[in-house]
């Protein structure tokens, strides 16, 4: 198409030169805020940043309830992979379109709906008193609990659409080979579905997350400023506190556990693959 | 080969929701025996496999294995081997690790796995390709492989869903000696399906033709070719001239004739096309068609009955289309059929 590889550079230059632009250099700018100090660049920022009970709080939250939500969703997702993809086929568009239906209606009416839910007198609640086994209402909201519960309702489709794509790449007759060997269900499960669905896993892995990680409405309706996340804590410090240095060292912080993510779970991935 | 039934399917019945696949299918199989499940596509030939491999339900009816009734046992448990149409190879896994799949499940490891996996490995020829990865092989080579996965475990019956079909000419050729002599040398009793008539006849000791999910006839390869029971295995087997005798009539596709010579009492007959002479005869019909088949010619007739398909020597003058010839359909040279349509 190209006459050569420099005609397609020179092509491509001015999409590259306004993207660094508008994108790059105020990430540049906003990331070296936290370096910065009167008398040239320290990590003394981030120093300070850590040592407040508070930051380390919400940072160890951030880090839990990312990694649990992702956990959970990986076994609840994985559940219903494998069976949707065993659906017959007429059934299984349905099924797929199910799962997806969530993804068009907007965050903030999903997560609102579980304050109809979990709310003093919410469903849960409701039930909950019907049959006896509370007297008063159980407080739900504002709890890690329902951020977990917002979050994993929020991100268990991409979860569970990772895993799909990755279980109809499965070799045709892969699982009843196994069984046919003398496998069981566990041993199916570990020695053919496992090692052979890792890339959706570290793809769904990552897409959960991440978003767990960087979602903002659902900590911030189902959390509040009870149940701090570093997404709403960094909110909470630029629109609040105006502290541009705690926001800095927060959205970095924030990159970087969304890239080691990523990395860790390639690594487990071809670690396993290559064996 | 004993004569007492080592593998027997009774009256199963075999479903796909509310569709049913297989019926009432009554089947044994002697112990060592080369069975050959031949029929169309779409005829329930996987499905009567799977079924006796464990990875289908049983509507009804029962299998019983070596005296055992393993209906309900579930596939893991049942000691049958399958080789799938697909291979369905561990693409994860190296040769060597494919063929120890099974064996490491047992808990076989060290030396005792390595020596099984490699005289498996040599049995189908492919003892230097244990490190290679499954991607880096030849259809022909993932055949041996899947083949060589399922015979190290010593299944009691091991089983082959149309274990030629995807390989091409030349192989199919050297793969069907294979199977037969590892067949031959293991003693395993061995289950094939096959589409392919040359396959059943050239390999099997006994062939079951199915049709839309029952068994059509059981024999063996002679049985089939020379006495097929109905119109459809004589269909299947190349006899290309099928007729319903109704009195001292013929009735074909297209209409009837008066046989001068008595009719035997079956449904209908069955001839081959080398079996139809050409030129003389009480019939009379116009070439239609001719083609140069080597050592011999083949020539379809438009005659009262439909399309006749007759084959003469090479050697003979040829008939040009649209000549009108006489032509016989001899009862003694035709097989008779118990069964049409
Ligand atoms: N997974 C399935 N779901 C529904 N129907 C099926 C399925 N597999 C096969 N069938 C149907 O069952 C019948 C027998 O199929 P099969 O056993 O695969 O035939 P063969 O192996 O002889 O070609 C066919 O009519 C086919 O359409
Ligand atoms: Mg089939």
């Amino acid at each position: 198409m190209f006459q050569n590889r420099t005609e397609a550079l020179a092509l491509a230059l001015p999409a590259a030169l306004f993207a660094a632009i508008v994108f790059l250099v105020p990430v540049a700018i906003l990331l070296s805020e936290g370096f910065r100090t009167a008398d040239g660049w320290s990590i003394q920022a981030y120093i300070d940043f850590f040592s407040m009970p508070l930051n380390q709080k919400v940072f160890l939250r951030t880090l839990r309830l990312g990694l649990t939500v992702t956990f959970v969703a990986a076994i609840i997702g994985y559940a219903a992979a494998y069976a949707i993809v065993t659906l017959p086929p007429s059934s299984k568009g349905k099924m797929i379109g199910l799962v997806v239906l969530p993804l068009m209606i907007s965050p903030v009416a999903r997560t609102y709906a579980w304050i109809v839910i979990l709310g003093r007198t919410g469903i849960v609640n409701q039930a909950l008193m019907t049959v006896g086994l509370t007297d008063g209402p159980v407080r739900f909201l504002f709890t890690e609990t329902a951020v977990f519960i917002g979050l994993l309702q929020l991100f268990l489709p991409l979860m569970i659409i990772s895993l799909i794509s990755a279980l109809e790449n499965l070799p045709r007759d892969a699982v009843p080979a196994a069984r046919v060997l003398g496998a069981n269900w566990f041993q199916v499960f570990w020695k053919v579905l496992l090692p052979l669905t890792r890339e959706g896993l570290v793809i769904g892995g990552t897409l959960v997350f991440t978003g767990s990680l960087t979602a903002y409405i659902t900590p911030a309706i189902l959390g509040g400023s009870k149940v701090l996340m570093l997404e709403t804590l960094l909110y909470q410090q630029v629109t609040v506190a105006n502290n541009f240095v705690s926001a800095s060292i927060i959205a970095l912080i924030l990159i970087l556990m969304s890239f080691a993510a990523n990395i860790l779970l390639r690594r487990i991935a071809s670690a396993r693959n290559s064996k | 080969m004993s004569d007492a039934p080592y593998l027997s399917l009774e009256k199963l019945t075999l479903a796909y929701g509310k569709s049913i696949a297989v019926e009432n299918l009554d089947l044994t199989i002697r112990k060592g025996e080369l069975l050959a499940l031949l029929g169309p596509s779409g005829c329930g030939k996987t499905t009567t496999m799977r079924s006796i491999a464990g990875l289908m339900p049983v509507k009804s009816g029962r299998i019983v294995l070596d005296g055992k009734d393993i209906t309900r046992v579930s596939a893991n448990r049942r000691e049958i081997g399958l080789v799938f149409q697909s291979y369905a190879l561990f693409p994860h896994l190296s040769v060597f690790e494919n063929v120890a799949f099974g064996l490491r499940l047992q808990g076989m490891s060290g030396a005792a796995l390595t020596e099984k996996v490699d005289t498996g490995l040599r049995t189908v020829g492919l003892s230097d390709f244990s490190a290679r990865k499954i991607p880096e092989l030849s259809g022909g080579q993932q055949q041996r492989v899947a083949l060589a996965r399922s015979l190290v475990m010593k299944p009691k019956v091991l089983m082959l869903d149309e274990p030629l079909s995807n390989l091409d000419a030349r192989l199919r050729l050297e793969m069907r000696t294979e199977l037969q002599r590892v067949q031959k040398e293991s003693g395993v009793t061995m289950i094939f399906v096959t589409h392919d008539q040359v396959e059943a006849l050239a390999l099997a000791d006994r062939i079951v033709v199915m049709r839309n999910g029952v068994i059509e006839q059981i024999g063996t390869p002679e049985e089939i070719y020379n006495k097929p029971a109905s119109s459809f295995v004589a269909d299947f087997v190349g006899f290309e001239n099928i007729a319903t005798v109704v009195g001292n009539k013929l009735v074909g596709s297209a209409g009837e004739v008066t046989c001068p010579a008595t009719l035997p009492n079956a449904a209908g007959l069955a001839w081959r096309p080398h079996a139809v002479p050409l030129g003389s005869g009480p019939y009379r019909g116009t070439v239609r068609g001719v083609s140069y088949a080597g050592s011999s010619r083949e020539y379809v007739l438009e005659t009262p009955l439909g399309p006749v398909k007759t084959e003469v020597d090479a050697a003979l003058p040829t008939h040009q289309i649209g000549t009108e010839l006489a032509f016989d359909l001899p009862p003694e040279a035709a097989a008779p059929l118990r069964k049409i349509g």
